[in-house]
């Protein structure tokens, strides 16, 4: 088991370092800098000289990999640099924006597997085929529904039609509601689908008969039996689908007006403010590679299996 | 959002300074109190931004995010009307120009202090307007656009402080006026550009202060309440009317407009062509400022192998139906261009016959150029495809469905204008590159002759890439002429000179366009369409 976790974090190290790496290396390559975009600004009427010097001062004259070993044992040390748009330091940005999006995100995930769950049993509970066909179908919906556009929806229908919840103002809690519906929806289809498809799988396997027969009722064999084997690939999937989150922070961050990690993130790549992108990236990398890890952890407690395996 | 901070800089940059509007609101003098009765002190006004402001060093602050914040937070020496575009008393008293607009003395107002307390006297102005004119290296702050020639500053006493020009400079004056030279204190002016850049250092002697801000979200500001000293003419003195201002920034066009007429917000900024009807059909009112400066247009850029020719800019020109741009698109609050500049701007000259749309005639001069229609309708010549790039404009209005529009009208003549989407880095590299950008589209906003200096000069903006000598040449000696009508008549050649030589196909003259709701009153601007709040307040709902 010891030998199983060290092995799962060296991994772990070795793809934020990959994914700082590429990062680095790709935003390198993009034409054009933070600084030229920034300071080619005609109000300031600085000549490309003037530009040269300040792009020396920020250190942008060093040759590449000395840039990237600087860079590197900086945010080894936590320090990730100044936002070249704003002048702040990265840390200081990214302080900020993140509890907001810790926030928008826990509770745009809580309500997503809620949302799953709820589904999938459902459908898999039903002994109606039109009623399960149209649970069933739900997902496919909710993945093909465009955040963008469901944040505008509900922005119009609940807040500027029935004025339910103000979209400008407002306390906190009302200023997350529509946010998280909106990130929620899309986040929850994929983890149903697994569900229910898991659900059916296992509803097919021997053991669910012998239960049955057992004198199990229907709620009992789903709820202990069938959903508990079911939970895996669910599992797994809802921890992948924290890439979406992330993404779908973005959409529904500047939707709603909100600060946070997506909107950070869309204005750096609008600036090209290479600190805060390669910073957002470390970021994103280890919440994602720390989910990860958590959701392979947990494997072997659900599945008594898996624990001998390792 | 912020599609290319570059242009978006450009166009917003245009603003440097300006006038006043059209929709009876004047600036803090000319109240729009037709309505709603006696003003009334209190409140909370909430305005929704459309981007959230980004470097707040004040030669920064043409970009509107920023603007509509500091223009808040700092006076200046001087007012210009919006309506007259006369530059009158604030901050200065008075001041005395000499003859060759070399030297210029400004006598201060006393007892104005900045918000930390120190006192706005002529060492706090000099020190300002050195670090304006000449910039500091050490600091790494730019020097500004609207100041020009600077040699020094000299403080003649507490309240008297004189500036000295390298050469004769009749645009400073206004220049004293501009939404960039807003004054701050001088800790404020001897920080180093980053710290410069952050609202929370950011030390005026305005109407309001910050009172909270959380980054890129809002900016919460409230009244001073020993502000006394507005423009002398300016109906309203005294604190300002408002007690506290939201900015929120609201990225989503449709979320504004919509928060707008569901009052949830009292004020809006940009609101899109399309979204007028919306807020018009609720009763909300429209606010469309104009700008008075270098209109809207596609800047043609002759170093472009293609557009080298004379005869093919001239084409160009003849094939853009600019009228059918702002008929189909835009709404009357964009008047269809009549010259390079807008009819309220300095020297305006009406060169509408110059600009007609002859599609017959943008043919014949591409025939005469040798550009043969191939198989596919579009021209070409030695194997060569007649085919321009230009860039969508972050920062103007509906850019993209301009281009694309004009796109249209140009297969006509069978020319293919290739539009590139704004991505900012891929644009700062190509902008400079007449072969790969053969023509920019944008704009300038500033209340004084020097706007189409900074437009066209190849020191300045440089936006058709010039290397034409005597269009540079033209440009400054409108730049030193110290007399006004001599000036306005020199601006009024360079037009003629700049449609001539098809440099410029002017489309529309763009205005900054808001909303507020009915209750909001006394609604004012400065003379580039910058929100003042000064004079604002709010009658019964």
């Amino acid at each position: 088991m010891t030998r199983y976790v060290l092995l799962r974090v060296g991994q772990a190290a070795l793809v934020l370092w990959a994914a700082f790496t590429a990062g680095y290396v790709l935003l390198q390559l993009l034409p054009g800098d933070s600084i030229l975009i920034k300071f080619q600004n005609p109000e300031l009427g600085l000549s490309p000289q003037q530009i040269a010097e300040i792009r020396a001062y920020y250190g942008g004259g060093d040759p590449p990999i000395i840039g990237y070993l600087h860079t590197l044992l900086g945010f080894l040390r936590g320090g990730f640099g100044y936002s070249i748009d704003t002048g702040t330091p990265v840390v200081e940005r990214l302080a900020e924006a993140l509890p907001e999006t810790a926030k928008l995100a826990t509770a745009g995930f809580a309500l997503a597997v809620l949302i799953a769950v709820v589904l999938a049993f459902a459908a898999g509970y039903s002994r109606t085929s039109w009623l399960r066909g149209a649970l069933l179908a739900v997902p496919s919906l909710f993945v093909s529904v465009p955040a963008f556009w469901l944040g505008i929806l509900l922005i119009q229908v609940f807040s500027f039609r029935l004025g339910l919840v103000p979209v400008i103002g407002g306390s906190p809690t009302q200023q997350l509601l529509l946010p998280v519906l909106t990130l929620a929806v899309p986040i929850s289809a994929p983890i149903a689908q697994v569900l229910a498809r898991g659900i059916d799988q296992v509803y097919t396997q021997p053991f669910v008969p012998v239960v049955a027969a057992k004198g199990a009722s229907r709620w009992w064999i789903l709820w202990r039996h069938v959903a508990r084997n079911a939970m895996l690939p669910a599992l797994t999937v809802a921890g992948m689908t924290f890439g979406e989150l992330i993404a779908g922070s973005v959409v529904t961050e500047t939707v709603f007006g909100r600060n946070g990690i997506g909107r950070l993130t869309e204005q750096a790549v609008n600036a090209q403010d290479t600190p805060v992108m390669l910073a957002v990236v470390v970021l994103a990398s280890t919440v994602f590679v720390l989910v990860n890890l958590g959701v392979d952890l947990l494997f072997p407690v659900l599945d008594p299996r898996l624990k001998a395996a390792a | 959002m912020r599609s290319a901070a570059l242009t978006m800089l450009t166009a917003s940059g245009l603003a440097v300074s300006g006038l006043l509007a059209a929709c009876g609101s004047g600036g803090p003098a000319v109240q729009a109190q037709a309505t709603g009765g006696a003003p009334v002190y209190g409140g909370t006004l909430t305005y929704l931004e459309h981007q959230p402001p980004t470097c707040l060093y004040l030669p920064a602050a043409g970009f509107y995010p920023n603007g509509g914040v500091l223009n808040q937070l700092t006076d200046k020496l001087t007012w210009q009307d919006p309506k007259t575009l006369r530059i009158e008393p604030w901050i200065a008293t008075k001041w005395e120009v000499n003859k060759d607009a070399t030297e210029y003395t400004f006598h201060l107002r006393d007892g104005v202090t900045f918000s930390d307390g120190s006192p706005l006297d002529a060492s706090a102005v000099a020190a300002n307007f050195d670090v304006y004119g000449l910039g500091d290296t050490d600091l790494k702050l730019p020097p500004a656009e609207f100041v020009n020639n600077y040699e020094r500053s000299e403080v003649i006493d507490n309240r008297t402080v004189r500036f000295h020009f390298k050469k004769p400079s009749p645009g400073f004056l206004q220049g004293t006026s501009v939404i960039g030279a807003g004054l701050v204190s001088k800790k404020t002016i001897s920080l180093p550009y980053e710290q410069q850049c952050q609202l929370k250092n950011v030390i005026g002697s305005g109407p309001f202060t910050v009172a909270k801000q959380v980054v890129d979200k809002e900016i919460d500001l409230t009244a001073r309440k020993d502000y006394n000293w507005a423009p002398a003419s300016s109906k309203h003195q005294g604190r300002a009317y408002l007690d506290t201002i939201k900015i929120i920034v609201t990225p989503e066009d449709n979320v504004r407009v919509g928060a707008l007429t569901s009052g949830q917000a009292d004020y809006v900024r940009y609101v899109q062509a399309y979204d007028e009807k919306t807020v018009k059909d609720a009763n909300f009112k429209i606010y469309a400022e104009p700008t008075r400066g270098v209109n809207n247009g596609l800047y043609l850029r002759p170093g472009n192998s293609i557009l080298s020719d004379l005869d093919v800019r001239k084409a160009l020109q003849a094939g853009t139906n600019a009228k059918e741009v702002v008929d189909t698109l835009f709404t009357p609050s964009y008047p269809v261009a009549t010259s390079v500049l807008s009819h309220l701007a300095h020297g305006y000259v009406d060169l509408s016959k110059e600009l007609a749309y002859d599609p017959a005639k943008a043919n014949a001069l591409l025939d005469k150029a040798g550009w043969a229609r191939g198989a596919d309708g579009i021209r070409a010549k030695d194997g060569k495809p007649l085919q321009l790039g230009v860039f969508v404009s972050g920062p103007q209005p509906l850019s993209k469905q301009t281009l694309e529009l004009i796109a249209q009208q140009w297969t006509k003549i069978g020319v293919k204008l290739e539009i590139r989407p704004a991505d900012a880095g891929t644009q700062a590299v190509d902008i400079k590159n007449a072969e790969k950008t053969a023509i920019a589209h944008s704009m300038v906003g500033r209340a004084d002759e020097d706007v189409i200096k900074s437009h066209f000069h190849s020191q300045n903006r440089d936006v058709i890439l010039s290397k034409d000598a005597k269009l540079d040449k033209l440009l400054e000696e409108e730049s030193a002429l110290a007399d006004k009508a001599a000036r306005d008549a020199k601006v009024g050649e360079i037009q003629r000179y700049v449609v001539d030589q098809g440099y410029a196909i002017p489309l529309f003259e763009e205005p900054q366009v808001y909303g507020a709701a009915p209750y909001v009153q006394g609604v004012a601007f400065e003379a580039v369409a910058r929100p003042t709040f000064y004079s604002v307040w709010l009658s019964k709902r």
